[in-house]
């Protein structure tokens, strides 16, 4: 029972990374109608953007997060001139080649500037974790528990009780009928964007403790990521957040009673599965053939 | 003077010998002795590509200053690998188009060596390389001379550290499942039972993982008194170490070299504290170490590590085996470094055998609370 704990524990733990990547893919989905595979290097350049400021420039680690977080909003109001506007009236196809040439150019971007090397980064705690009686809990993923569980409720609130986010449920759903409400689509999409980066550099911030920061981090993720939205249902943000974590559950589970070497392979193949038998995912609609 | 045709004819076919004769008179008996050396100087690995060339520019300028060798000075030439498969086969090739070129440096990275091979095998003069995959010098390529120990003498060192020294016999092996990985844990697995000890479990892990907990639970169930490892990538080998640290397993545990890098050290940080590690230069296990230890950090202050003190070793052994030859023939070159005995370099004792490997044996250091600290040297004669 110990063992089941620990590892319910942990699982809960990195799927909740997943989880949070997973929410930056559906927004965008949304409103655009395409697959950011860029969303991974959010992750990391935001994970670097915190290296630099807190341990080489020595800032206090707040303001170096709230540096991290706006640099990564500058960069989703560059990623969506650069890289979605000019091509937003061409199929979807185009435009997810332009977000994997994107996140090729921000890792390779990277690696010239700061090298190979991976990073430390020191999280918010003091202490690494807690023994809870025969389950030890780390602190920082807890923190990346209780803040997914946060953004959760945040997403629903902003989408359900705000007009910007009727306006972007709107724009997300029908791009001309928002349009002739006056509803400004492109702003709409750029605050998608914006909001898009924000939260994959939190989840880079948030997991650069544990992974450490590295040029490939990005890429681990996102993988998991994509996973998990395809097994939530693609346009579905409380789909993303279960699917992340449900995908988190299987591999540690699987890794512990099958095999460790094939831990990544479980993932793989319940995203198979789900696009062989629910490609709709557990709650989405049937959108995965867009992917 | 009248020309006759006899003259004209001895003229004409002087003038045609004439380059072949200049060229091959430069090749044997120029103003230096060319050495080429293959590099990272770009590419993933261009940080280790200054330590090498800084180890075989070290070894240069002190043989030179000596009065060099056969009465000329050494030229090194080098030529940017790139850090890659193709990019050092262009490199050696642009170097062997150079016939004054006597010998060469390859790289420190398998994959390149085998890359480089077919062509060594082409050219027929000797390569001085530092890759450590045990088919390297199984080829049957009589041109390639290596100067780290290779693997398999690792696996070996680990297990009679851990058995010998430390009294541990029931091992947990974790290694990855690449081929680095799996062939180090296989080296390490057979090699404990002549020792007398136990695999309790052998775990591999695939490279880039994110989460290690159900590995870490599973070598804490079974029961292991000892840890032998070979990973690959250091956030790996971070990420692990944390994770057993927190879950409470404190056995004993001796790694492949990454467990005792600068890299590794840094990202694990305490909690590699009290590790043990293979590694093929250690600065204090040798008179002849520390004096390369000292030239290094005097010349760049900085610490030295194998990326810098196998080139430098290559040169001076190449240096030394051209001298014993009294030419720079291929062959005779090839036969001076075969004989070369208790050679005392930077990595250790070369006692050269029929494959081409010069070492057989490795340093065991500890991690000290950060500080890597020479603790044995275990050599083997087979």
């Amino acid at each position: 029972m110990d063992l089941v704990l620990q590892l319910l524990f942990t699982g809960i733990g990195i799927g909740s990374v997943y989880a949070l990547v997973a929410l930056g893919f559906v927004l965008i989905f949304r409103a655009t109608n395409v697959v950011n595979f860029a969303q991974g290097e959010f992750s990391m350049v935001a994970a670097y953007l915190m290296v630099v400021c807190a341990v080489d420039l020595s800032l206090p680690y707040w303001l170096s997060f709230i540096i991290a977080l706006a640099g990564m909003a500058v960069i989703g109001v560059i990623f969506n001139l650069g890289v979605y506007y000019p091509l937003r009236h061409r199929t979807y196809l185009p435009v997810i080649i332009a977000t994997i040439g994107a996140s090729i150019l921000m890792a390779n971007g990277v690696l010239a500037l700061y090298g190979p090397q991976p990073q430390v980064l020191q999280g918010w705690f003091d202490t690494p974790g807690i023994q809870l009686g025969p389950v030890y809990l780390d602190n920082q993923y807890l923190l990346i528990i209780a803040v997914t569980l946060a953004l959760v409720v945040f997403n629903w609130w902003f989408f359900e009780h705000t007009m910007i986010g009727k306006k972007l449920q709107a724009t997300s759903q029908d791009k001309e009928m928002a349009s002739l409400l006056g509803i400004s689509v492109s702003t709409m999409i750029m605050i998608t964007f914006i909001y898009s980066a924000v939260l994959g550099g939190l989840a880079g911030i948030l997991v650069a403790p544990i992974l450490f920061v590295s040029i490939q981090m990005g890429a681990t993720i996102a993988l998991k990521a994509f996973a998990a939205t395809i097994i939530g249902g693609f346009g579905d943000v409380a789909g993303a957040i279960i699917g992340g974590i449900a995908l988190g559950i299987i591999e540690t589970f699987g890794a512990a009673y099958i095999s460790v070497p094939y831990k990544d392979g479980f993932a793989f193949l319940v995203l198979v599965l789900f696009l062989i038998f629910r490609p709709q995912g557990i709650f989405g609609e049937r959108v995965a053939e867009k992917a | 003077m009248t020309l006759t045709r006899r003259g004209f004819t001895a003229g004409i076919a002087a003038g045609l010998a004439a380059p072949y004769i200049i060229g091959h008179a430069r090749a044997q008996g120029g103003g230096t002795i060319k050495i080429g050396m293959c590099a990272p100087i770009t590419g993933p690995a261009a940080e280790a590509g200054k330590y090498a060339t800084g180890g075989a520019k070290l070894a240069v300028e002190a043989i030179n200053k000596a009065g060099g060798i056969l009465g000329k000075q050494i030229e090194l030439i080098i030529e940017d690998d790139q850090t890659t498969n193709p990019g050092i086969v262009l490199a050696f090739s642009k170097l062997a188009a150079n016939p004054e070129i006597v010998g060469f440096l390859g790289s420190i990275r398998s994959t390149q060596v085998h890359a480089m091979a077919p062509d060594v095998m082409k050219l027929g003069k000797p390569v001085m390389f530092g890759g450590t995959d045990p088919n390297l010098t199984k080829l049957g390529n009589p041109w390639l001379f290596r100067f780290r120990p290779n693997d398999s003498y690792s696996g070996r060192v680990i297990a009679e550290y851990g058995v010998k020294t430390l009294g541990k016999k029931k091992w947990a092996v974790l290694h990855s499942t690449d081929a680095f990985g799996t062939a180090g844990g296989k080296a390490l697995t057979e090699a404990l039972g002549p020792l007398g000890a136990t695999v309790a479990i052998d775990q591999g892990y695939a490279n880039q993982s994110q989460d290690f907990t159900p590995v870490v639970l599973a070598i804490k169930q079974s029961g292991a008194d000892i840890l032998g490892s070979y990973f690959t990538f250091e956030n790996d080998l971070g990420i692990f170490a944390r994770q057993l640290r927190q879950l409470g397993v404190n056995i004993p545990w001796v790694g492949s070299p990454s467990i005792v890098n600068v890299t590794a050290l840094k990202l694990a940080g305490p909690a590699l504290y009290g590790t043990y590690g293979v590694a093929d230069y250690a600065e204090e296990s040798s008179d002849a170490s520390k004096a390369f230890g000292k030239t290094y950090r005097d010349a760049f202050k900085v610490a030295p590590d194998n990326q810098s003190s196998w080139p430098f070793d290559a040169i001076n052994v190449l240096a030394l085996a051209i001298k014993n030859a009294g030419s720079t023939d291929p062959q005779k070159i090839r036969e001076a470094i075969l004989a070369i005995k208790k050679y005392p370099g930077a990595e250790g004792e070369y006692n050269f055998d029929k494959n081409g490997d010069g070492l057989h044996g490795y340093n065991i250091v500890k991690n000290d609370k950060g500080n890597i600290v020479f603790d044995k040297h275990i050599e083997f004669d087979n």
